[in-house]
């Protein structure tokens, strides 16, 4: 889950050359965007946070994206970035889908694919989808739901396509446990998978080991997106996928280049959450990213792939000159950062010294590390940002009130944990991160105003958490109480977002994510009994619930709502952010001209 | 280091050349560090370079004491949108004559003066790790030839073709955080100075050598020898008396180089850990956050820091080399 945006984000520091912008005044190579109907908001300072700017049914032109890295896989089947899965829908489609409008609206399930969201049955163990009839691949033949079963069979084999997440095999009942996938299943048995029927070409039913309520998100994500298994070559699928979308791959250069276009066999009418006004798609990878910076500023380029925001030098224009904010956007993305404190390490054993830290934190300078109010981030108080549904605002230890920290109600603290003079502890990060070796820094400094001695450990992003922050053992006989990490929901609610990081069937040995090691009943009881009901807004009410729960054990301390600063170049028309993505909706956008 | 003539007053090597009589004054004997230290009073640029080294060397152990805390956060300072310093010129002011830092606020002064500390200390202990490999590898080697030169100078051949800068990024990155019974930023800087020093002998080891290999030849040694002189009284009393002009000259060009190699290591990541400060890793924080473009200052003077070091110590390096050895070509 926590690898969907990390990538666009870890690149953010790695490759900044020295291209001193060296690009001209920028502001004048615009053209007048108003090809369109035009009857959309005036192009302001986040206007695409809350509203579609330069809304346009205008056809043609060349869209061209740009970005700094390259993608893990364009497969549908195979990809854990949520760029990818943004841009994916361009050509494929799966069950169900985001509706297209801005704001909290854009986080609305709709289907795609499908006809209508699943329907639930048997106590929430089985679910039923129908799929539109007459859909087409690029190349005429028919959309199946033995595609679909086929599609999300073929990622039970993780040998083959290792991104893609594993919900699935959790999940799902029958054989899903030991399912080797069509590629082995195909020599052997001819088994399939037994917990998904396909009882008719239309219909699809999926057998659950126990309920699950959040299904119709997990649909949205493209695994679910049929792929014809005449056409499937595994890994190399990418290389020639068939669309269902309203494009298609012309080309694609390995990580270079891919192009797309038009799919004649698209039906308009059948899937309103996309859209078809490009005559030309354009990707261009492994970019200098202050390069793309650049292209966007001059007008080569319309998006900025990664869409995690631009880089200090573009940053500063963007935001001197009138003329060019007001065509940037500054989201709250959906991703938290945050500082666990693990609860099995002494003395934070005691919650009275893990609440001292949520006081003695400078907020401050914290936000300051990973990059100020406008790049980094709003000043968070609570684990889930206010994107995802189920948030709920409240601050227990002012956080956002008495910015600067607390320092008296620290030494308070302290005192009743019985470490009246402080102590010594020490904080893990990933030193290659540039944000958080600065934040492990104001930590330090701010927890040195209190007595607390920090000794800052740095390991490399690769192994993190594999053999580091994520292995509780190493942690404790470290004595390592405090660790950096961040988080994006791979779906916009609570439990995507707080699953993983706080229940306490989630500590593993390695690779854990639960890193505060927070084993609380109320907790675990909230999870359990939110899965059982099936109503959204009851459910939702239950992940504020489990948030306040969370703050109050004290096992996290919110640095910031990330932010990302995101200019639209002029040309470029329905743009709007999508909370659901994280990013801007791609698969609706279109370009002046052409 | 900085004052050669007490080269002079060791025992002297071979006879002392006459030195040519000034008119109008008594003709007396100077020794061969008087005669270097005359030729080196006489080269400006050198002597400059000098001054130069001393004071910095001055700034290393007494400076951290009169500037402010390196690690106290001034964010009153900082823009918080920019990530920069208020102000022109990374915020320089009377309070922060070299500006402060971006995104913490940190005095910049004091951050350049804690940096010379740690850059010359390494420095200057690396050198001196090589400097002594090299001088007992090099001897043994040009003295004694036959086997031990041929594996001695084996040795040194692999040392030079040793990938040096992987070798130091990969041994970083395996040692723990604490071992040898040190932790942290000593068991770093322990670290550095050994990867640093351990193979940079070879270079040391070389010239020294090819020194010895023509000095054991010479008349005075054979004529030595010819008394009824032994091994060790040539080695300490004939030989290394001679060797001391290059050891010096080696080291104080040794010297830069090595600074520089500490600042690549702490921009490449896998040298001093934050916060404390040090002068490669300034430079390395102003890329990796792209800091550089909107507050230029930041990596301009920890910049001229590393580069005013380094051309010190090398204009005095080649002012001493000509003053101790005028044959040598330039």
């Amino acid at each position: 889950m926590r690898r969907r945006r990390l990538y666009g984000l870890a690149a953010v520091g790695a490759a900044a050359a020295l291209t001193l912008a060296a690009c001209s005044s920028s502001g004048s190579s615009s053209s007048s965007g108003g090809n369109g109907s035009g009857a959309g908001s005036a192009p302001a300072f986040n206007a695409g946070v809350t509203s579609v700017v330069n809304p346009s049914t205008h056809k043609g032109g060349t869209l061209t994206f740009d970005w700094r890295a390259a993608p893990d896989s364009f497969d549908p089947g195979n990809t854990y970035y949520a760029a990818v899965w943004n841009f994916a829908r361009f050509y494929s489609t799966a069950l169900m889908t985001f509706k297209n409008c801005p704001g909290a609206c854009g986080k609305t399930l709709v289907p795609a694919l499908a006809t209508a969201p699943g329907v639930a049955s048997d106590n929430g163990l089985t679910w039923t989808y129908h799929i539109k009839p007459g859909v087409k691949y690029q190349d005429g033949t028919a959309v199946t739901t033995k595609d679909v079963k086929y599609a999300i069979e073929r990622t039970f084999d993780r040998g083959v396509l290792s991104n893609g997440p594993n919900y699935f095999t959790n999940l799902l009942g029958g054989n899903a446990k030991t399912y080797p996938g069509p590629y082995k299943d195909r020599a052997k048995n001819l088994m399939g998978l037994t917990a998904i029927d396909t009882p008719d070409a239309t219909t699809i039913v999926f057998h659950l080991k126990a309920p699950f309520s959040d299904m119709d998100y997990l649909m949205t994500i493209p695994q679910s997106a049929p792929v014809p298994p005449d056409k499937d070559t595994g890994a190399s699928y990418q290389t020639h996928i068939v669309s269902t979308g309203p494009y298609k791959f012309q080309s694609y250069a390995l990580n270079k280049t891919a192009v797309l276009v038009p799919n004649t066999q698209w039906n308009a009418s059948m899937f309103p959450t996309v859209s078809q006004l490009p005559s030309k798609i354009v990707v261009n990878m492994n970019m200098n990213p202050n390069d793309v910076d650049n292209r966007l500023l001059a007008g080569d380029a319309q998006v900025d792939f990664a869409g995690t925001g631009v880089q200090a030098a573009a940053r500063a224009k963007i935001l001197a000159n009138p003329t060019l904010k007001a065509q940037s956007d500054d989201p709250i993305t959906g991703f938290g950062w945050f500082f666990y404190i693990d609860s099995q390490v002494a003395p934070f054993t005691n919650l009275a010294c893990r609440q001292a830290i949520q006081y003695a934190a400078n907020h401050l300078t914290l936000q300051n590390a990973y990059g100020g109010p406008v790049a980094g981030g709003a000043i968070a108080s609570t684990v889930m940002p206010p994107t995802v549904a189920g948030y709920e605002k409240f601050d227990l230890y002012g956080a956002t009130t008495k910015t600067q920290g607390d320092p008296a109600k620290a030494k308070q603290l302290l005192q009743t944990c019985g470490q009246p003079n402080g102590f010594s502890t020490g904080i893990a990060y990933r030193s290659d991160r540039p944000t958080e070796t600065q934040g492990a820094q104001a930590l330090q400094q701010a927890l040195s105003a209190v007595g607390i001695k920090l000794t800052l450990h740095g390991y490399p992003s690769a192994t993190y958490f594999t053999n580091f922050a994520g292995v509780p053992k190493y942690m404790s006989s470290h004595n390592i109480g405090i660790a950096f990490g961040g988080w994006g929901a791979d779906w916009p609610d609570g439990y995507g977002f707080l699953s993983q990081l706080v229940s306490g069937p989630s500590i593993v040995p390695a690779g854990n994510t639960n890193i505060g090691m927070l084993n609380d009943p109320v907790v675990n009881d909230l999870f359990t009994k939110a899965q059982g009901i099936t109503d959204a807004t009851q459910r939702n009410a239950i992940w504020g619930q489990i948030d306040r729960q969370v703050m109050k054990d004290s096992v996290i301390v919110p640095i910031v709502y990330a932010k990302a600063l995101i200019y639209r170049p002029p040309s470029l028309t329905n743009v709007y952010f999508n909370q659901a993505y994280q990013l801007n909706n791609y698969a609706v956008q279109g370009v002046t001209g052409g | 280091m900085a004052v050669p003539i007490d080269v002079a007053t060791g025992p002297g090597g071979p006879e002392p050349t006459p030195a040519p009589a000034v008119a109008g004054k008594a003709i007396e004997g100077r020794s061969l560090g008087q005669i270097a230290w005359m030729r080196l009073r006489q080269d400006k640029v050198a002597m400059a370079g000098g001054i130069v080294v001393i004071f910095l060397i001055l700034v290393a152990i007494f400076g951290p004491y009169l500037v402010q805390n390196p690690l106290t956060y001034h964010e009153n300072l900082i823009d918080p949108t920019f990530s920069r310093p208020y102000g022109t010129l990374g915020g320089i002011s009377a309070a922060h004559p070299f500006g402060v830092e971006p995104i913490t606020g940190r005095d910049l002064l004091a951050r350049v003066v804690n940096g010379a500390r740690v850059s010359l200390i390494i420095a200057f202990l690396s050198t001196a790790l090589a400097v002594g490999i090299g001088v007992v590898m090099g001897v043994i080697a040009g003295f004694f030839g036959g086997w031990a030169d041929s594996v001695i100078a084996r040795a040194m051949d692999i040392f030079l073709a040793f990938p040096l800068l992987v070798f130091a990024i990969a041994l970083v990155g395996v040692i723990p955080s604490s071992a040898f019974g040190l932790s942290g930023n000593s068991l770093r800087i322990g670290l550095l100075i050994f990867v640093i020093g351990f193979f940079a002998w070879p270079y040391m080891g070389r010239i020294i050598r090819g020194q010895t290999l023509s000095l054991r030849e010479r008349e005075f040694v054979d004529a030595a020898r010819s008394l009824g002189a032994r091994g060790p009284y040539i080695l300490f009393r004939e030989l290394l008396p001679n060797l001391v002009g290059p050891i010096l000259v080696y080291s104080t060009l040794l010297i830069p180089t090595n600074i520089l190699f500490e600042a690549a290591l702490s921009y490449l990541g896998v040298g001093i850990i934050p916060p404390t400060p040090s002068w490669g890793g300034m430079i390395s924080d102003a890329v990796n956050n792209g800091i550089y473009s909107v507050d230029p200052m930041y990596m301009i003077i920890p910049g001229l820091a590393i580069f005013i070091t380094v051309m010190a110590f090398n204009l005095f390096g080649d002012g001493l080399r000509d003053a101790l050895d005028p044959k040598s070509s330039r």
